[in-house]
Order: C-alpha cells, then sequence, then structure tokens
C-alpha cells in the first residue's frame, strides 16, 4: 500500500498536477478498497523491481507514509535527496562531464587527477565520434582510455556492446551500474553522487568544465575502488542499507540472479520469466503497486511518467514470451511493463535507488517482447482480476478514426483528469474488458503509481508517453485510410481519452514492423523544442512567437505566395540552426539524438512549432494570391479543358486509372490537406504516385519511365480537378527540407509541379494546335530540326510511299500512291498531287487529313510521312485517309467512309 | 565505414532511346532489395563504391517527348551528372543529344559531369549514327562516351562507374577510420588509434 501511496506523494510533488491532488486524494480511499478486495498485489506477480522499491520503502521506515502530503520540492527533506538518481544526476550535471569540444589532451588532463572510474565523454576528432573518456587505475598500465560510442538512427551504444540506449544519458546511467563492455563501472565525482539536492547539483553544474579543478570536486576520503561486477557477489539484503546512502554503488544491492543476468557481457537476452516469477514470488510482500501497467494509455494522460525507452537490442529473445502459459505471460508480461517504469523509478527514482542493471536490460528487452508479441500490456490500464484476457489485448488493425483528430485535443497536461474516461469510447473493437471497476481509480494510480518523482521535474523530455500530440500527428500523418471519418472526429474532442486506442494502435503498427524503430526520442525533443517554442521566456521561444502573430497580422508583407513560402522557409533554416548552436536546449541535443538524426529531428520540430501554428494563415494565403492573381481561374478552365480530352491526346499510352482509382487519389490528396508537415505531404504524394504506377504496370511487369509517368500523371492530376493541389504543391515545393528535394520525394513533386504546370499552359498549347497534340509536338520537333538534318531519312517506321487520295467534286474519287520521303513537306506533296492529279488551280486544293471523321487541313510546312508514323505508332489503330481536295469543299467527306479500301494508305 | 555521397543524375534524351531501360539494367542487375525503386522507374537510386566513397546515385528520368521540353531545367536542377541518350538507330536522337549538351552548357549546373550514352548498340547493322561521330562530339564537349545496350547489357555498368570517377572526391583527406577499432584494443592517450 505504502507503494502507491508513494506514488501518490510523487504526484503531488508535482507542482503541474497540483491540482489533481483532490482528485487522487479521493482514490486513494477507492483503491484500497478494491485492494482488498483483489489483493492485486498477490495477484500480480511481483518483479524483483518493484520488490526493491518496496524494500526500499520498508527500510525507509514508514516516514513515506507521512510523506503523502503535498510536499514542495526543493523542501529539505532528507529523504528527497535520495531519491535523486543517476540518470538523474547525470541530467543536472552534463555541464560538467559531458564535454564535447574537449580535446584529448584537455580530456586527458582534466582526468588525470581523477580517481579511477571518473569519465568525461567528448567528441573525438580522430574518429568522429563520441567516447567515453575513463580514468583507469595504476594497474591498467596508462591513465585513460577511451571508448567510442557508436550512434545508429535510433539509438546510442558502446562499441561491442549489444546494448543500445534511448540517449547518452541512458548510456551512462546504465554504465555507471554494469560495466558490460568497460572494465569496471563509471563513477560519478564524489560532489555529484552526494549532492542531496538538485539545486546542489545545479550548483555545481554552473562550475561546468572548471568543476574538475575547483574545491567542489572534493574527493571522498577513502576512494573506494572501482567495483567489478564479479567482486559484488553475493550481495546481501543487508547491504541494501548501505545502498540507499549511495545511489552510486548501487551495484551491491543485485541479488545473485541478477548478477546472472547482468554477466552476459554484452549478450542481449535478458529477461528469463521463470527467473522474474521467482523473485516476483519471493520478493513480494504483499505490497503492490497497484497498477502499473499502462505505460502508453498512462502516457496519454501523463506527460512526465515515461517508462525509459531504451531502444530493444537486436535480439529476439523474448519473443517467445507472449505465447508463455498464461500464467508465465501473467507474471512476465506485466512484470516487464512495469520494469518499464520502475526501473525509471529506481534508475532515476525516488530512492537512493538500488539499481540492480539487469532491470535496464529488462527495459530493453520489454520493448522487444512489446514489439514481438505485438501487444502492448499497457493499453490496459487495468491489471485487475481481468488479467485473464492479458493476452489478448490487440492492436486494431484497421485504420483508426480521422486522421482529421488535431492533435491538440488531449494535452498531457491535462492529466489523469482525462482518464476519468479513459475508456477507448465506442471505437474500439476489443472485447470489452472494463468490469465494473472505478475507471478513475484506475487511470490515475496507474498514473501516479508509475511515476518517477524526480525524474519527471527534470526531463519532461523523457516523458515520451507526453507524445499523445505527436503520436497523433504521426499517426495522421500515417493514416492511409480511403474514407475520412468525421464524426469520430467529434467523438475524439469531447472525450480526449479517445486518442488511447488511436495512439496505442499507431504505436502497435510501428512496432509491429521494425523492433528498432522507436520513434520515441526523437517524438521527445521534437516535443520538447515545440514546449520551448511557446515559452516566451527563451529567446528561441520569442523568435517563433513573434515570428507567427507578426505573419498573422501582417497580410501585406509578401507580394507574393512564392515570396511568402520562401521567408518562411528560410525562417525555418535560421531558427534551425540558431537551436543547433544555442545552449537554450538543455541537455543538449546531441547528447539526446545521434548526429545523424540532428537534423531531421529540428526539421520535425521546425514543422510543429512553426508550420503547425502557421497552416490556416499560410492556407488562406495562397487561396488569396491565386484568386487574386487569376491564376486559378486560369486552372480551373484549363483543368477543364484537359480532362476532355482522351489520354492519347495527352500523350499518356500506358493504362490510366479507372474512376475508383481517381477517387481513392482524390482521398489521398484530400489528406494531405490537412497535413502542415510538407515531409507528410510528399509521403501522400508519393503513395498518389504508387498507385498510379501500380495502375500502369498492372501486372505486366514493365516498368515504365518518365516519358509514360508524367503524362498519365498529367492526366490524373486533370481528373482529380482540384485547384488546391496547386496551392499544395507549391506549399511542399517550398518548404520540403531542402536535403530531400534530391531524393525520391524531390522527383515526383517535381513531377507533379510539373504536370500541374502543363495544365496550366494548355491553353497556349491549345491555340497553336493544327492536329492532335501529340502529332502537333511531333511536327514541332521536327520543325525544328528541319535546316539542320533535311537530307538525312530515317528509315525506321517509315515507308517512302504515301497514299493520297483525289477528291473532286465531279469525278469522285480516285488514289494514288506517290513516292513521299520522310522530310518532304506537305507543301511539296501538294505540288506532286497537283501534277499527278493533274490539277490546274493548285492553289485551290490543300492536303487533308480525314481522321476519327473530321477533316485536318494540313499545314504547308508539316511532314505528311511523319504524321503517318505518328498515327501508326498509337496503340489503337486509327483509320486516317491523306486527301488531297479542293480546300473550299462541299461536305463530300462522306463519301470517302465507302470507298476506306482504296483510300487506306499503305 | 565508407562516406555515402548522394549524387543526382538525370537522364535526358529523346522519347523512345531506352532512357529508362538503362536505369532499370544498370540498378535491377544486382537487384538489392534496400535499394529498388520504391515507387516506379522514373526515379531509382543505386550504390556503388568509389575509391573511398560510396556514390549513392539519385537518377531522375526525364520525360523525352518535345511537350515536358520546358521542364527539363527542373529536373536537371542540382545534378551531379547527366546521362545524355541517344538510339545509335536514330540520328534524330542524336540531334536531339546535341540540343541537349547545349542547354546543359548554357543553364545546367556548374560542372555538371555529362555521360553520352549510344544506346541500342546491340542493333548496330542499322545504325545511323556512326560511333566515331559519337566520340568526336563528345571529346568536342569534354563528355564521357559509351555505346550500350541495355537489352544485352553491355557497358551500363561501365557508363556509370565512368561518372564515379569524374566525380571529384569529397575530401581527399576524409579516409579516416572504418570503424573497426576495438574498444579493448583501443589506443592509450596520446597514441594514434589503430586503422
Amino acid at each position: 500500500m505504502s507503494a502507491w501511496i508513494m506514488g501518490a506523494r510523487g504526484l503531488d510533488k508535482r507542482g503541474s498536477f497540483f491540482k489533481l491532488i483532490d482528485t487522487i486524494a479521493s482514490e486513494i480511499g477507492e483503491l484500497k478498497q478494491e485492494m482488498v478486495q483483489t489483493d492485486v498485489s498477490l495477484e500480480n506477480g511481483l518483479e524483483p523491481t518493484e520488490a526493491h522499491s518496496m524494500v526500499r520503502h520498508m527500510d525507509d521506515g514508514y516516514s513515506e507514509e507521512k510523506d503523502v502530503k503535498p510536499c514542495p520540492r526543493d523542501s529539505g527533506y532528507d529523504s528527497l535527496s535520495n531519491r535523486l538518481s543517476i540518470l538523474d544526476r547525470l541530467l543536472h550535471t552534463h555541464p560538467i562531464w559531458l564535454q564535447l569540444s574537449l580535446s584529448e589532451e584537455e580530456a586527458a588532463e582534466v582526468l588525470q587527477s581523477q580517481p579511477p572510474g571518473i569519465f568525461l565523454v567528448r567528441k573525438s576528432t580522430k574518429m568522429q565520434k563520441k567516447v567515453i573518456s575513463l580514468r583507469l587505475p595504476c594497474e591498467f598500465g596508462a591513465p585513460l582510455k577511451e571508448f567510442a560510442i557508436k550512434e545508429s538512427t535510433y539509438t546510442f551504444s558502446l562499441e561491442g556492446s549489444g546494448i543500445s540506449f534511448a540517449d547518452l544519458f541512458r548510456l551512462i546511467a546504465f554504465y555507471c551500474i554494469s560495466r558490460d563492455v568497460l572494465p569496471f563501472t563509471l563513477k560519478l565525482p564524489y560532489a555529484i553522487s552526494t549532492a542531496k539536492t538538485e539545486a546542489q547539483l545545479e550548483e555545481l553544474a554552473q562550475l561546468g568544465l572548471n568543476f574538475w579543478s575547483s574545491p567542489a570536486d572534493n574527493k571522498p576520503p577513502n576512494p573506494p575502488p572501482p567495483h567489478r561486477p564479479l567482486s559484488s557477489d553475493g550481495v546481501c539484503p543487508a547491504s541494501r542499507q548501505l545502498c540507499l546512502i549511495n545511489g552510486v554503488h548501487s551495484i551491491k544491492t543485485r541479488t545473485p540472479s541478477e548478477l546472472e543476468c547482468s554477466q552476459t557481457n554484452g549478450a542481449l537476452c535478458f529477461i528469463n520469466p521463470l527467473f522474474l516469477k521467482v523473485h516476483s514470488q519471493d520478493l513480494s510482500g504483499g505490497l503492490k503497486w497497484p497498477c502499473t501497467r499502462t505505460p502508453n494509455a498512462n502516457g496519454t494522460e501523463r506527460p512526465r511518467s515515461p517508462p525509459p525507452r531504451p531502444p530493444p537490442p537486436a535480439i529476439n529473445s523474448l519473443h517467445t514470451s507472449p505465447q508463455l502459459s498464461r500464467t508465465e505471460t501473467r507474471a512476465s508480461m506485466p512484470e516487464t511493463v512495469n520494469h518499464n517504469k520502475h526501473g525509471n523509478v529506481a534508475l532515476l527514482g525516488t530512492k537512493p535507488a538500488p539499481i540492480p542493471p539487469p532491470r535496464l536490460k529488462k527495459q530493453a528487452s520489454f520493448l522487444e517482447a512489446e514489439g514481438g508479441a505485438k501487444t502492448l500490456t499497457g493499453s490496459r490500464p487495468r491489471p485487475g482480476p481481468e488479467r485473464e484476457r492479458e493476452p489478448e489485448p490487440e492492436p486494431e488493425p484497421e485504420p483508426a478514426p480521422g486522421p482529421a483528430g488535431s492533435p491538440g485535443g488531449a494535452l498531457p497536461e491535462e492529466a489523469p483528469d482525462d482518464c476519468t474516461s479513459a475508456r477507448p469510447g465506442g471505437s474500439e473493437s476489443r472485447p470489452p474488458w472494463h468490469g465494473g471497476r472505478q475507471r478513475l481509480s484506475d487511470m490515475s494510480i496507474s498514473t501516479s503509481s508509475s511515476d518517477s518523482l524526480d525524474f519527471d521535474r527534470s526531463m519532461p523530455l523523457f516523458g515520451y508517453e507526453a507524445d499523445t500530440n505527436s503520436s497523433l500527428e504521426d499517426y495522421e500523418g500515417e493514416s492511409d485510410q480511403e474514407t475520412m471519418a468525421p464524426p469520430i472526429k467529434s467523438k475524439k474532442k469531447k472525450n480526449s481519452s479517445f486518442v488511447l486506442p488511436k495512439l496505442v494502435k499507431s504505436q502497435l503498427r510501428k512496432m509491429s514492423g521494425v523492433f528498432s524503430s522507436f520513434m520515441t526520442p526523437e517524438k521527445r525533443m521534437v516535443r520538447r523544442i515545440a514546449e520551448l517554442s511557446r515559452d516566451k521566456c527563451t529567446y528561441f521561444g520569442c523568435l517563433v512567437q513573434d515570428y507567427v502573430s507578426f505573419l498573422q497580422e501582417n497580410k501585406e508583407c509578401h507580394v507574393s505566395s512564392t515570396d511568402m513560402l520562401q521567408t518562411i522557409r528560410q525562417f525555418m533554416t535560421q531558427v534551425k540552426n540558431y537551436l543547433s548552436q544555442s545552449s537554450e536546449l538543455d541537455p543538449p541535443i546531441e547528447s539526446l539524438i545521434p548526429e545523424d538524426q540532428i537534423d531531421v529531428v529540428l526539421e520535425k520540430a521546425m514543422h510543429k512549432c512553426i508550420l503547425k501554428p502557421l497552416k490556416g494563415h499560410v492556407e488562406a494565403m495562397l487561396k488569396d494570391f491565386h484568386m487574386a492573381d487569376g491564376s486559378w481561374k486560369q486552372l480551373k478552365e484549363n483543368l477543364q479543358l484537359v480532362r476532355q480530352r482522351n489520354p492519347q491526346e495527352l500523350g499518356v499510352f500506358a493504362p490510366t486509372p479507372d474512376f475508383v482509382d481517381v477517387e481513392k487519389i482524390k482521398v489521398k490528396f484530400m489528406t494531405m490537406q490537412k497535413m502542415y508537415s510538407p515531409e507528410k505531404k510528399v509521403m501522400l504524394l508519393l503513395r498518389v504516385c504508387k498507385l498510379i504506377y501500380t495502375v500502369m504496370e498492372n501486372n505486366s511487369g514493365r516498368l515504365y519511365g518518365a516519358d509514360d509517368f508524367l503524362p498519365v500523371l498529367t492526366y490524373v492530376i486533370a481528373q482529380c480537378d482540384m485547384l488546391e493541389l496547386d496551392a499544395e504543391i507549391e506549399y511542399m515545393m517550398e518548404l520540403l527540407d531542402p536535403s530531400l528535394l534530391h531524393g525520391e520525394g524531390g522527383y515526383y513533386l517535381t513531377s507533379a509541379y510539373g504536370a500541374l504546370s502543363l495544365i496550366k499552359n494548355f491553353q497556349e498549347e491549345q491555340a497553336a494546335r493544327l492536329l492532335s497534340s501529340e502529332a502537333r509536338d511531333t511536327l514541332r520537333q521536327w520543325h525544328k530540326r528541319r535546316t539542320t538534318n533535311r537530307t538525312i531519312p530515317s528509315v525506321d517506321d517509315f515507308q517512302n510511299y504515301l497514299r493520297v487520295a483525289f477528291q473532286e467534286v465531279n469525278s469522285g474519287c480516285t488514289g494514288k500512291t506517290l513516292l513521299v520521303r520522310p522530310y518532304v513537306t506537305t507543301e511539296d506533296v501538294c505540288q506532286l498531287c497537283a501534277e499527278k492529279f493533274k490539277v490546274g488551280d493548285p492553289e485551290k486544293y490543300s492536303l487533308f487529313l480525314f481522321i476519327d471523321e473530321t477533316w485536318q487541313q494540313l499545314a504547308e510546312d508539316t511532314y505528311p510521312q511523319k504524321i503517318k508514323a505518328e498515327l501508326h505508332s498509337r496503340p489503337q489503330p486509327h483509320i486516317f485517309h491523306f486527301v488531297y481536295k479542293r480546300i473550299k469543299n462541299d461536305p463530300y467527306g462522306v463519301i470517302f467512309q465507302n470507298g476506306e479500301e482504296d483510300l487506306t494508305t499503305s | 565505414m565508407m562516406a555515402i555521397r548522394e549524387l543526382k543524375v538525370c537522364l535526358l534524351g529523346d522519347t523512345g532511346v531506352g532512357k529508362s531501360s538503362i536505369v532499370c539494367r544498370f540498378v535491377q542487375d544486382h537487384f538489392d532489395h534496400n535499394i529498388s525503386p520504391t515507387i516506379g522507374a522514373s526515379f531509382m537510386t543505386k550504390t556503388v563504391a568509389c575509391g573511398n566513397e560510396l556514390h549513392k546515385f539519385l537518377i531522375w528520368d526525364t520525360a523525352g517527348q518535345e511537350r515536358f521540353h520546358s521542364l527539363a531545367p527542373m529536373y536537371y536542377r542540382g545534378s551531379a551528372a547527366a546521362v545524355i541518350v541517344y538510339d545509335i538507330t536514330k540520328q534524330d536522337s542524336f540531334y536531339t543529344l546535341k540540343k541537349w549538351v547545349k542547354e546543359l552548357k548554357e543553364h545546367g549546373p556548374e560542372n555538371i559531369v555529362m555521360a553520352i550514352a549510344g544506346n541500342k548498340c546491340d542493333l548496330s547493322d542499322i545504325r545511323e549514327v556512326p560511333l566515331k561521330d559519337a566520340k568526336e562530339y563528345a571529346e568536342s564537349i569534354g563528355a564521357i562516351v559509351v555505346e550500350t545496350s541495355a537489352k544485352n547489357a553491355i557497358n551500363i555498368e561501365e557508363l556509370f562507374q565512368g561518372i564515379s570517377r569524374q566525380i571529384p572526391p569529397l575530401d581527399p583527406h576524409e579516409n579516416g577510420n572504418n570503424g573497426g577499432i576495438k574498444v579493448l584494443n583501443s589506443s592509450m592517450p596520446g597514441t594514434r588509434p589503430c586503422c
């Protein structure tokens, strides 16, 4: 019981949740009852972490219970100091140990005077990587050694180790308690590891690099040798008391079996469900954190209590866990989740935190389990008796309702209130697993129990669950449903808990794909920056807010749409540069995001904090600009014109999307309009292109290049008949991250832009048109070259003969086959015909093309043979005739339909 | 770990000369599931090793029809290289090629690497453009020239290798560590890590 009370207290401590205290308090009573009823703690296998925290409580005596009263974070409570976790200490003091710009020599100098185990993190210019510079004990022969930190797309890890972490702090924190590939664990300077309050840490941090040479860096009287895991074997529970005093040496708290786990030396299989079960049994003391299984669900409500999200190691060890017997599942799955949370508590957490390394590992593997099982236990807020259903909670595979849901709906800050109705609502297709329990209790309690007190204060950015917004946006981005679901949108508004299933689903969807692709650190960062951008106390926040309001209030400040968009793009780029260099992001982004991702993350953040608030304004402005300059009117007319053409006239010789496909494409374009992120818009454009390609290829196995694709794209865009598409394309063209313009997105965006330009200029093309568009183009091409290559005939496809009919009112119709070379013009053919047909007044005659029941007089400079070739090359055979006849003829054309066989050209 | 450089390459040439066939052949001969076209054949990528670098070609196909000519600048903008394709059996396509070269010289990116591909060399019995003409022309403009056959996979690889070689290396000094430093063997302060 004290466990959840502590949780509640943790919540109280959080200033931002102060308003919720009453709610929570009232819930406590209910929960007590509940616990009596269901004896949750006993039923729910307790994992070691929880057990530890319990033990800690006990060690602390019942003072914990007194803590129930809200107490300010910085109160002088002694117990508070103990709550500073290693991670916390690291976070507060990074200006001391995180010295990215330090040279090797400088690092050596600093560490020289330090006891073994002390470390710095710096960026090695030699390796172009971050390294841990570690002070070695004398017996190692050298004063220090460097360990390279590998940064993959989403994770940080030590080279040679299989354990990866979402950020640098987690990595360092882990190596403070487990050596893995290191010769021994890292050690925090004495002053840091013994600081009692955050204020003290902050004070130390102020010193920055000077810390190392300042008196603040006092050494402990007898620096203990670095702990080797082996030497800490057989720690007995009695030693826990000791550990409470010094979180750094938490390694001692490990039970033997935990140690076994930790000695896998970088191997990745950490959870043995049986092991967990054993521990849960022997450690369960009847106390239980009542509801800790809802990381995600909770997350939507709670910005601040993040499960640490070390990305999964690359092993599938846990895939089987979901298949364990039900009992096993019960024991292990919820535990892993709990680990996830309590690991936090331990690591970052409330207490002096004995931090058995295996926990972290378990956290890591938990994610895997999560992914492997495609089951978020966390998706169910309630572990109670309904647990039997555990294995069932399935992500609904079908896309959740509207992408429309503007992410603003569920503000994490609104916290547990929202959970009141945290039922996934009507949209939910899962079996109803909510019994008659008080939902509020469930939610609030799980909220409080999962919290990580100190941690959440200092690190809102770790609140990955707080990513409701971004997750939703992501979801929004991902949404590919073919129909919008507006009704659901409204539902969502009135009940933010609706977010839950969506969030869970989107998370699950990602997880089911690639385990390693956890977006959370990135999302956290984006979210963090977005928060910063709303904080007018920061320079960055001012910059952004001022710019946004300036744009919104000064509609006249841009002369054209391009001007407006380019200014915005420029602003985003500048702000990005500022952010990556400024110290306003604390801790520095390099410590949280792998280097090759920093720009990507910053770009996303820009979209969120600049484009999102400006989206409506920009849209309206684009529309205004295009209405004002008449370009949309023109476009509208041209779209109409183009749609009246058949595909061949547009140069389309591949299968085109049918009505249904066009509708699908239109839906995608409409979805696109809802996005503010140019990248997400481009993703949708790519989907459209993919669909077009699928239709074109039509399982033929033929690969179509741009010669075929561009005309089809033009055709499709005309069919869609959406003026707004013009604004969309413009938005993307101007605002997309320039580094993406050369890639696939850039390519198809360029093509879409090109297609629209063609449509916009369609009328001009029309005006000059004498023949069908394709023929006309061919002609123009040849015309241009006439002077240069007149003498060169091309044998290909042509025969040098042309069958020409001669039509006279009196004599009816006769035909002759004439020798006509490819570069002979109509003018010359007419001359030839005049001779052959013995026409006295050739100026009154001309050569006509009779095709599709219409007459077209050929211009003098056209080439009949080329026209013929072009007509022959069309996929559908056309019946056509070249006819030499009077220019102002009476409508005798009809006659020709009877004389077809004579007139058919060779 | 070699640095990956993304190089935009645009394909120019008359319609029907086999632009996309060349790329398809190039990309798919060594089919790599990671780089297979995700959308369609008009944009493809392929990564090839070149010295210390990996060149990732981002290949932009263009529509060769005259009516799309005006769009070409959008496609060749920012290209590191252009592959201009003609059909050795069609003299006209060679004239078009010259027109493209001229346009690139006038409006294309500075220092763009130009590669001329005389495609369909499997049909040399109905050849209209002598190889000699193409070679002389290419020499006069400082371009790579090669006769290719997308159909029979002749000289396709060579074409792109030629382009790779013409791309100036990014930074001759940056041949850095190959990431193979073993943590446990890594050097003590003051010494160089082994490469």
